[in-house]
């Protein structure tokens, strides 16, 4: 009753107004009309390097230098992609950029999730201490301890190898500040059922815990995959023979011995783009928030 | 018995922790801490790693600031963030309100806008380099089209780092716009229906409400793309080799060149040190100052 009374007293409301509604609700169409020609024109300028790229990758070598520029082939040419993987080991790349994400996702999500349920929810002396050391990772450019990184892989001979690739970057404290935010909010009656059962705290982690923070998990996931497979400065110190290079690197070393060669160029970059844009359509919603959690981390 | 029994039990718990986070602090003492005091001790040292290394204590310091590429390397770095941080924060602030109201296409534009934060740095550079490409480049087709001159971007003194920074900041919008999306959302409704009530038109709302709600995004964003810029290495690696004439030359990559490439580790070190102590007081003063805008409820 309450609700109909209200609805009718809106509708005599806009019926009164009704004409000054109108006029400024076209206002408002127009505003929005510009508004997506702008996102439009935006929009084009950053499909566009993508579209471009996508075509050259199919063009006959001949056509990239001829005008006016289309962006449809003349004629279609996959074999460039094929090219790509011919003239440098892109195939080889490929694996050991699998390889050093695989490791590093799995290796740093879980220690992160370890280190980060021990922080949240179990008691022991120096806690505060050693959380604050852990933070305290988090303020320093990873940069400014590149150099005894470098030489201590070259001492310990894992220069070359997926060790070296994969080890030094486990231990992430932004991992372990974000998923404890997460094991913080898991209610304590769950983790006292678990202790009941006669878990101990690494059980009631794996069982309880750790189900109960998938979507967590999945985000940061995510964002350790995006972040490892696009890696350019610490495989360029520690990969420098030609079949431990990571894609990153090795489209830099196709550019540099084949720069002429723009199609198969083309190719290789298009081909290192795509696991990580079909990985965003299918999870966008994760990424998304692992992105938006990445922003909360003040 | 039953006290033992529980001192049992949160030993237990306490060893159970220990070994739980044992791995991660391991690997950042060894990583991290023991690295960077490495590299502070290293940066007192004439060191060429293949040679044994000798205490010169500041002599580095000292060498680095009378060495005209390192000085060329901090000039060009403040370039860089004065020139790229502007231009990104606000385009992507108007990007984020605008695609925060229900527009058509929204998700659409919200993908498209977001891509290239999905796509290697390495690979965006490449395919910048062909878009440039001053002969056969769309870019320089375009303009001969409409009957202009060819810019020469990466090759010229004066449009190389307007190159970079175009560049950087067209790859970095999306992830901005994506975390200022997450701020808007999280401003309440009840401020805007309160604003409609008084009549305040749009733009009024979003200089009233939404700006200093947004603030302490902004903050994060502010400051992420300072820490970020200022470690500026990629593009520059890829596109110009921070050439030409050292024009596009940044600290990190001179420390990659005096570190992995030349080996000499002492020089290298204390250049990464004095970019370390730059980001340090800049977050600081940035900490400092955003008692004057950052707003809180």
């Amino acid at each position: 009753m309450g609700i109909l009374r209200m609805n009718q007293a809106a509708d005599n409301k806009t019926g009164l107004a009704s004409n000054k509604v109108q006029s400024s609700r076209k206002k408002e169409d127009w505003k929005k009309i510009i508004l997506i020609l702008v996102l439009f024109v935006g929009g084009l300028l950053f499909l566009y390097p993508f579209l471009w790229m996508i075509s050259t990758s199919l063009k006959d070598n001949v056509e990239v230098y001829t005008r006016p520029l289309a962006l449809i082939p003349q004629i279609f040419k996959p074999a460039n992609y094929q090219r790509a993987f011919t003239l440098v080991p892109f195939g080889r790349f490929y694996l050991n950029t699998i390889i050093m994400t695989l490791g590093r996702v799995c290796g740093q999500v879980l220690l992160a999730a370890m280190a980060a349920y021990s922080f949240a929810r179990l008691k022991f002396p120096g806690k505060n201490f050693l959380f604050i050391m852990v933070l305290g990772v988090m303020m320093v450019p990873s940069m400014v301890s590149f150099i005894p990184r470098f030489i201590m892989m070259m001492k310990l001979g894992w220069l070359d190898t997926y060790w070296g690739l994969i080890i030094p970057g486990l231990g992430d404290a932004f991992g372990v500040f974000l998923l404890r935010q997460f094991f913080l909010t898991i209610p304590q009656d769950l983790i006292d059922a678990s202790v009941m059962d006669g878990c101990n705290p690494f059980q009631t982690f794996l069982k309880v815990a750790l189900p109960l923070s998938r979507a967590a998990l999945a985000a940061y996931g995510f964002l350790v995959v995006l972040w490892t497979w696009n890696d350019f400065l610490w495989p360029l110190i520690i990969a420098t023979r030609t079949k431990m290079l990571t894609i990153s690197l090795g489209i830099q070393l196709f550019q540099n011995q084949y720069s002429q060669d723009i199609p198969a160029m083309m190719a290789a970059a298009s081909i290192s783009i795509l696991p990580m844009t079909i990985l965003f359509l299918f999870a966008q919603r994760y990424i998304i928030e692992g992105i938006t959690m990445s922003g909360l981390k003040f | 018995m039953g006290s033992t029994k529980l001192r049992g039990r949160a030993l237990s718990e306490a060893l159970w922790g220990y070994a739980m986070i044992g791995p991660t602090i391991l690997l950042l003492v060894i990583f991290s801490y023991v690295a960077l005091g490495a590299s502070l001790g290293i940066s007192f040292t004439d060191w060429h790693v293949l040679l044994p290394p000798h205490w010169v204590g500041l002599t580095n310091y000292i060498n680095i600031f009378q060495d005209p590429l390192f000085l060329k390397g901090l000039w060009n770095t403040a370039r860089y963030v004065l020139m790229s941080i502007p231009i990104g924060q606000s385009l992507a602030l108007i990007l984020a309100l605008i695609l925060n109201t229900n527009i058509r296409f929204r998700n659409f534009f919200r993908l498209v806008y977001f891509l290239p934060v999905l796509t290697m740095p390495v690979a965006i550079a490449v395919v910048w380099k062909w878009i440039y490409n001053p002969a056969f480049g769309p870019i320089a087709i375009f303009l001969q089209t409409v009957g202009l001159k060819p810019i020469i971007w990466l090759t010229n003194v004066k449009m190389a780092m307007w190159s970079i920074v175009f560049i950087s900041v067209w790859a970095g919008i999306g992830y901005n716009m994506v975390i200022m999306l997450a701020g808007l959302q999280n401003i309440p409704r009840e401020y805007y229906e309160a604003a409609e009530v008084d009549g305040a038109s749009s733009l009024a709302k979003i200089f009233n409400i939404t700006l200093p709600l947004l603030t302490p995004t902004l903050f994060f964003t502010l400051i992420t793309s300072f820490i970020n810029g200022l470690q500026m290495f990629d593009m520059v690696y890829v596109l110009t080799q921070g050439g030409p004439i050292d024009s596009t030359r940044t600290i990190v990559f001179q420390v990659y060149e005096d570190g992995v490439k030349s080996l000499y580790a002492g020089t290298s070190s204390a250049e990464a040190w004095v970019l370390f102590i730059i980001i340090m007081v800049i977050t600081l003063v940035q900490f400092r100052i955003q008692r004057k805008w950052v707003y809180y409820e």
